[in-house]
């Protein structure tokens, strides 16, 4: 095969109904394991999912100037972050567009975890010129589950036999797992409570085995990519290649992005002394940014009728989709959707959309473009502020 | 347009290469009256295909297509006339010491065969391949357009050099940096700066050096690496291609759709010389008396054949010869094809499958590349040559008998200047060094070989005319380039005889199976109200 | 004399050679308070090779310098025996060349015209920063327009031969117009000096014209002064040897020079240094491609330096017999060997050698040029190069705006305050003291 699998691979496998399998990062993954994603997103909400996401990349970066190499390459500061604390950030090139984006987990003084969905090695150590600082790709040596869902919690307890309730948001611990060492980080792709488990590959099926275990009674299914893509919609959370392009991969300056027209300002700490992309980002910061990530919320009412006026009723995309879709406002495009789907739990049309200027602001009316019966129509949508789903018990 | 008198055509293309042949298409789909003088049985030029050996055919020179032009494609509607180009996948470049490289189609599957290699180099060769990308891009216009004379103050020249200008600055600093190092540096400095695995760095070097008399530490290198980066096909950039039936297939689609517009093709028609009358080409005659008028004869041979062959030197300026005297030719070439009962199986990657359906690459190292231009450098055929081989029959099964097949071997280095000469031992002693490389990377290929055939650039000149072999029809040198190709002044097709036009590889673009030149002669012609 | 370190120098200058001295002078002139800091204990007596502006001397009052002027400027063994030399006359070196080949002879001064309207082209270009081929600034285009205006008025031959020449290879410009193998490979070497190349590699006629600036017609070598001595000479600047100087940049910017224990604080900072030397210290305060882009500079030492007994030649002695001698020994160096047969020039009766191909000084190194010499090997004194010359090779890809990096070209460096100044910048080695005026000029109009 010319892709790899997974350390989780033999226990996927074996649940895949439909064969539906996508690739990640020179991987498989599944898109779902039974024949459709319903259950599996529902299981996100409801109980407790479990998803294989090994494929990201993963680089253990040590040494006296770890925190110096990282500061230096992402827009957080990451001086600042204390042991056992976990940081979302993006990076940026020179012109302050962004790269990529990944979590920081800072596991023990002077050693640093760095996850990212781009092959990384190449640029963390053209950065560590004159540093000390050790960088080692550990992508395929380290596995990773995610755990999602209000039971989330319950079943990691059992299985790791301990109380974790005291272990806040985005912060990492230590713990085992029927004697295989892990670390659990409070962290996720979903907006839910969530947790990920980070293991020696080694370990990954019997990691894979106690969880589905002592989950199952809690009713934790494993989930595929179809699944977790409705749930990060929801959660207003953007995807590299789809909502936004690496500066990387970009052919021409327009499908370059930086951080604050990602949403992402807050990320960017520019009281750091220095970072690649400050001086751009500084300025940016000053003028404002040229365009807005938000989210979109369709009008039901609109979409009904203009299904309504074919004599059909309306076809929600239950499965999101990752095409772009233009945005417009008075006639004129004023950006274009990125990510959208049916949530069916929030039971509304919602989108990832950029939007130029001030059309960017939250309630502003703008219309989303959709194609009826061979005709492109627009429907009534309204600008969301994001997350659209944000429940109490994610930070809980 | 008062019709000329019968017998007089309205163009004569001398050469039925590509080039020759796309201009009669061109100037033929205009509504003029075109004849095509080819001195071979059949038309093509170094792009044929021949049964040298029964059931066996050969691509006899050149061998694989992705520069063609898409222009030429659709205006030609070539596909209608049999073009069909089968893609060709990967390259496998054996080491000496039994392990290889491989670079595969999915770029998955090659990312994590350069990691094997070098896990940094892994991920600068989705960089260095995005900026090459660019570069393509960058350059890609340059390929259409007929070439400002510099020293002119027309203005139409000025204003071309302006346009030129702008749209070298307007790429932005990084990629117009980037553009300077391509033009200037050797293939192997240029590829120092982003790869430290060797032998991806003289698999890469290798493209760099084809056609020419250079090895990849000589500056210029990197810019012929472009060169074979600005490939298309469907659409897709860098896609190498074999024509079904070889690249005479291409030829004979292009003659194909110039007869459908009317053309007339004569073969074993030989060309002697231009009649020029007043400092105006009128006509030409054949090496056997016979006379054909023309009001525009075009002339698809190389520079060297077109001015100081066909031509009187005294109908051309003194300054004029001797540029063309000085233009370098020194062809480096040679081509072997072997007809084989079995296909090799090498030792990096034992049997046979899908590395069959691709090409082998002899370039293990930097070191080696370089020796084999060392040989060359003092006038011998390269001892242990680099060779990019293919196997036509595995994409296209029409080539040999069931079963059987045909290897198809480009190699270099083989000076046309070669010490004491080129002769029949000499060939044999050139297919011993060709069939005794690859048999060390691939045990077995002798006991395989139902016939070979060698072909040295002194054959290549006997058999197409290519001068000294060399397959661009001149050196793609930065000083033979653009409006330097082939001498300054004379970059437009045009040539100080009146009515008298270049169309080969001589001319901007230079060579590679693009038609480009062809093409833009076929424009100034139309042009200049032919 | 010990310096106070808590004075705030106006400048301080890294590096006691021509162009280091260069720029101090000129800063000082403008009423700076310069210090120069060179890491050598003893200044090199050695004279300095290339070219001196013409403004230099005017503008830093040094009619007083003495410019050597050898006559003949080169003399080379011949196969059968005796010398081929060249003199600065055209017709004398002529009448020289009719004795090995009537037909090159008859060429000669045609050829010496030729290069001469090209060096010229290229002295224009070098009394200035590089042209900034990215400016919208209306000034710096118009300039450039204007050299453009210049070269077309030289005649269409010389634009011809200008884009045609400059990226050639030094062997096939000398094929096309001689035929001579000696006389080939005096003007050869002078394509190869201080690159990793043979005369076969494309950018050595571009070197070669490089050499041939600053020289008359017919002469190709590069004239030799005393310049670094002389501006040593003169008041007006401070100077100190002894200690190896660092760089100092707090935040970005450039805040002065370590020498030692001791701190001395600048305004601004300029070094003629070795790019990479110079921003080794500064690398984490450094952009990651522009580390990058230093660490690619190709600056691969090739020629060593050193001395030998009299040769008997009054002239310059060039041991080069061929082009395809000066290929192999280029052919060596490229797989790391230095040259079994080396490329050999002596000056002033052997005072100083240049040995080309030879990254270190190999045990045999001694012998192999002494018998290219005709000398004994205990008359041969061959040093270590340290590091490159130049600072980097003038290739094509490392000339103009590309150098000492692409984008950095006119002295500035992302450190605010650091300048460059040394032959790593524009317009190279070989050219005395015309970077450190540039430099300097570009300091005082922008700070």
């Amino acid at each position: 095969m010319s892709l790899r699998q997974t350390p989780f691979h033999p226990r996927t496998a074996a649940l895949s109904e439909g064969q539906a399998w996508r690739r990640w990062a020179g991987y498989v993954v599944a898109s779902s394991y039974e024949l459709s994603h319903d259950r599996e997103y529902h299981a996100i909400r409801s109980a407790a999912a479990l998803f294989d996401v090994s494929p990201l990349y993963k680089y253990m970066i040590t040494g006296p100037h770890a925190a110096r190499l990282l500061d230096r390459v992402v827009t957080r500061d990451v001086g600042k972050a204390k042991v056992g604390q976990v940081l979302y950030t993006p990076w940026c090139d020179s012109e302050g567009k962004q790269i990529d984006d990944g979590t920081i987990s800072v596991l023990a003084e002077q050693t640093y975890r760095m996850t990212a969905a781009d092959p990384s090695l190449r640029w963390l150590h053209l950065n560590a010129a004159g540093l000390d600082v050790t960088i080692e790709e550990v992508s395929e040596r380290t596995a990773a589950l995610s755990l999602q869902g209000p039971n989330a919690r319950a079943i990691l307890q059992v299985a790791a036999q301990r109380d974790l309730a005291g272990l806040r948001y985005f912060h990492l611990t230590d713990a085992k797992i029927r004697g295989i060492p892990v670390t659990i980080s409070r962290t996720g792709y979903t907006g839910d409570l969530g947790y990920e488990v980070w293991v020696d590959a080694a370990q990954a099926l019997p990691l894979w085995d106690a969880l589905i275990e002592t989950g199952t009674p809690y009713g934790l299914t494993p989930a595929g990519m179809l699944a977790l893509d409705v749930a990060r919609i929801e959660a207003g959370l953007l995807l590299i290649e789809v909502d936004y392009f690496s500066s990387r991969h970009a052919l021409i300056e327009a499908q370059k992005s930086s951080p604050f027209e990602l949403g992402l300002g807050w990320t960017v700490a520019l009281g750091k002394e220095s970072f690649n992309g400050k001086p751009a980002l500084v300025v940016e910061q000053q003028r404002g940014p040229a365009w807005q990530f938000t989210g979109l919320a369709v009008d039901w009412e609109s979409l009904e009728r203009l299904y309504a006026d074919v004599g059909l009723p309306p076809r929600l995309p239950t499965q999101a989709w990752r095409t772009s879709v233009p945005v417009y406002s008075g006639g004129k495009q004023v950006g274009y959707a990125t990510s959208g789907g049916w949530s069916p739990l929030l039971k509304q049309y919602i989108a990832l959309a950029h939007l130029e200027g001030t059309f960017g602001t939250p309630g502003t009316p703008v219309e989303m473009e959709i194609t009826v019966e061979h005709r492109r129509k627009r429907a009534a949508a309204r600008v969301s502020k994001l997350p659209f789903f944000n429940p109490d018990r994610k930070r809980a | 347009m008062p019709h000329p008198p019968p017998g007089t055509y309205d163009a004569i293309v001398i050469g039925g290469g590509h080039n020759g042949l796309v201009t009669a298409a061109y100037l033929a789909r205009a509504g003029k009256k075109v004849l095509v003088l080819e001195k071979r049985p059949r038309v093509g030029g170094a792009a044929v295909t021949e049964e040298i050996f029964p059931g066996f055919k050969f691509t006899m020179f050149s061998y694989v297509v992705s520069l063609l032009r898409p222009e030429i494609i659709r205006d030609l509607d070539l596909p209608r006339h049999g073009l069909h180009v089968l893609p060709l996948e990967s390259t496998v470049t054996p080491m000496e010491n039994g392990d290889y490289l491989a670079a595969w189609g999915d770029h998955d599957e090659t990312r994590r065969e350069l990691c094997r290699h070098s896990p940094r180099d892994a991920e600068a060769y989705d960089e260095y391949g995005r900026l090459m990308h660019h570069m393509a891009h960058a350059v890609r216009p340059i390929l259409g357009m007929v070439p400002p004379d510099p020293t002119s103050f027309d203005p139409r020249d000025l204003l071309a050099l302006l346009r030129l200008g702008k749209h070298f600055r307007g790429l932005g600093a990084e990629r117009l940096h980037a553009l300077v190092k391509l033009m200037t540096m050797s293939s192997a400095d240029f590829l120092d700066e982003w790869f430290e695995t060797d032998v991806l760095k003289a698999t890469k070097s290798a493209s760099g050096i084809i056609g020419t008399f250079l090895g990849p530490r000589s500056p210029g290198t990197a810019y012929v690496l472009l060169h074979h980066y600005m490939g298309e096909l469907d659409g897709v950039f860098r896609a190498w291609g074999f024509a079904k039936g070889g690249t005479g297939a291409v030829s004979e689609a292009i003659a194909s759709a110039a007869r459908g517009f009317g053309a007339e093709i004569r073969c074993d028609a030989p060309v002697a010389r231009v009649l020029v009358k007043g400092g105006r080409a009128t006509g030409v005659a054949l090496e056997n008396g016979d006379e054909f008028s023309a009001k525009v004869v075009v002339s698809g041979l190389d520079p060297r054949r077109t001015f100081l062959q066909l031509l009187e030197e005294r109908e051309l300026p003194a300054d004029f010869v001797s540029d063309i005297k000085r233009f370098k030719f020194r062809g480096s070439s040679g081509k072997v094809n072997v007809a084989l009962d079995a296909l090799p199986s090498f030792t990096c990657m034992p049997g046979v499958g899908r590395q069959h359906r691709g090409a082998f690459s002899i370039s293990p190292s930097l070191e080696y590349v370089e020796r084999a231009y060392d040989d060359a450098k003092y006038g011998e055929f390269s001892r242990r040559p680099y060779m990019d081989i293919v196997f036509p029959s595995m994409i296209d099964p029409g080539m040999a008998p069931p079963g059987k097949h045909v290897m198809s071997v480009f190699v270099q280095y083989a000076p046309y200047n070669l010490n004491g000469g080129w002769n029949d031992t000499k060939r044999e002693a050139f297919g011993d060094a060709v069939i005794n490389t690859i048999e060390s990377f691939a045990p077995g290929l002798k006991s395989h070989i139902l016939h070979r055939q060698v072909l040295t650039p002194a054959d290549i000149e006997r058999i197409t005319g290519l001068t000294e072999g060399n397959i661009f029809q001149g050196e793609l040198a930065l000083h033979q380039l653009f409006f330097m190709r082939p001498a300054a002044g004379w970059a437009k097709f045009r040539t100080p005889v009146r009515a008298y036009y270049q169309c080969g590889a001589g001319t901007h673009p230079g060579g590679g199976i693009m038609g480009a030149s062809g093409r833009l002669a076929a424009l100034a012609i139309l042009g200049d109200g032919a | 004399m010990r310096l106070p370190p808590a004075v705030r120098w106006d400048a301080i200058v890294i590096g006691a050679d021509v162009n280091g001295l260069v720029a101090a002078h000129y800063l000082a002139r403008a009423g700076r308070r310069v210090l120069v800091v060179d890491g050598w204990e003893k200044a090199d007596t050695r004279p300095d090779v290339g070219w001196v502006p013409p403004q230099i001397v005017r503008e830093l009052g040094l009619g007083g310098l003495k410019i050597e002027h050898p006559d003949p400027w080169i003399a080379a063994p011949l196969e059968g025996g005796g010398r081929l030399e060249l003199w600065r006359d055209v017709a004398k070196s002529a009448e020289s060349i009719r004795r090995v080949s009537p037909g090159d002879a008859a060429k000669w001064p045609e050829f010496c015209a030729r290069m001469r309207r090209l060096a010229g082209v290229l002295e224009a270009l070098y009394v200035r920063p590089a042209p900034d081929v990215e400016t919208r600034e209306i000034g710096e285009l118009l300039r450039m327009a204007g050299l453009g205006l210049h070269v077309r008025r030289l005649g269409k031959q010389t634009v011809i031969d200008l884009l045609r020449i400059l990226p050639m290879s030094i062997a096939e410009l000398l094929d096309d117009w001689f035929e001579n193998d000696t006389l080939k490979g005096v003007l050869g070497a002078a394509g190869v000096w201080h690159l990793r190349q043979g005369p076969r590699a494309g950018g050595t006629a571009f070197n070669f014209l490089h050499h041939h600036v600053g020289s008359p017609a017919g002469v190709f070598r590069p004239p030799r002064s005393t310049l670094a001595a002389a501006l040593a000479a003169m008041p007006g600047v401070e100077v100190r040897r002894g200690t190896e100087p660092a760089v100092v940049a707090v935040g970005g910017r450039a805040t002065g020079v370590r020498i030692g224990g001791d701190e001395f604080s600048a305004a601004v900072v300029v070094s003629s240094a070795n790019p990479q030397q110079t921003f080794e210290p500064l690398k984490a305060q450094l952009d990651a491609e522009f580390v990058r882009a230093v660490g690619n500079i190709k600056m691969r030492a090739c020629v060593v330096r050193g001395s030998s007994g009299g040769n008997g030649s009054r002239a310059p002695l060039c041991v080069a017999p061929s082009l395809d001698y000066l290929e192999r020994a280029y052919d060596d160096a490229k797989y790391g060997r230095p040259s079994a047969q080396p490329y050999v020039e002596a000056v002033g009766g052997g005072t100083e050698l240049h040995v080309q191909y030879a990254a270190t000084v190999d045990a045999g190194l001694a012998a192999r040029v002494a018998t290219a010499l005709g000398v004994s090997t205990d008359q041969v004194t061959l040093e270590a190069p340290n590091g490159h010359l130049y600072h980097g090779e003038l290739t094509l890809d490392q000339i103009l705006f590309m150098r000492p990096v692409p984008g950095w070209s006119r002295y500035r460096t992302p450190i605010e305050a650091l300048y460059l100044c040394g032959p790593g910048t524009h317009p190279g080695g070989g050219i005395a003291g015309a970077a450190g005026r540039n430099a300097a000029r570009v300091i005082l109009k922008e700070t």
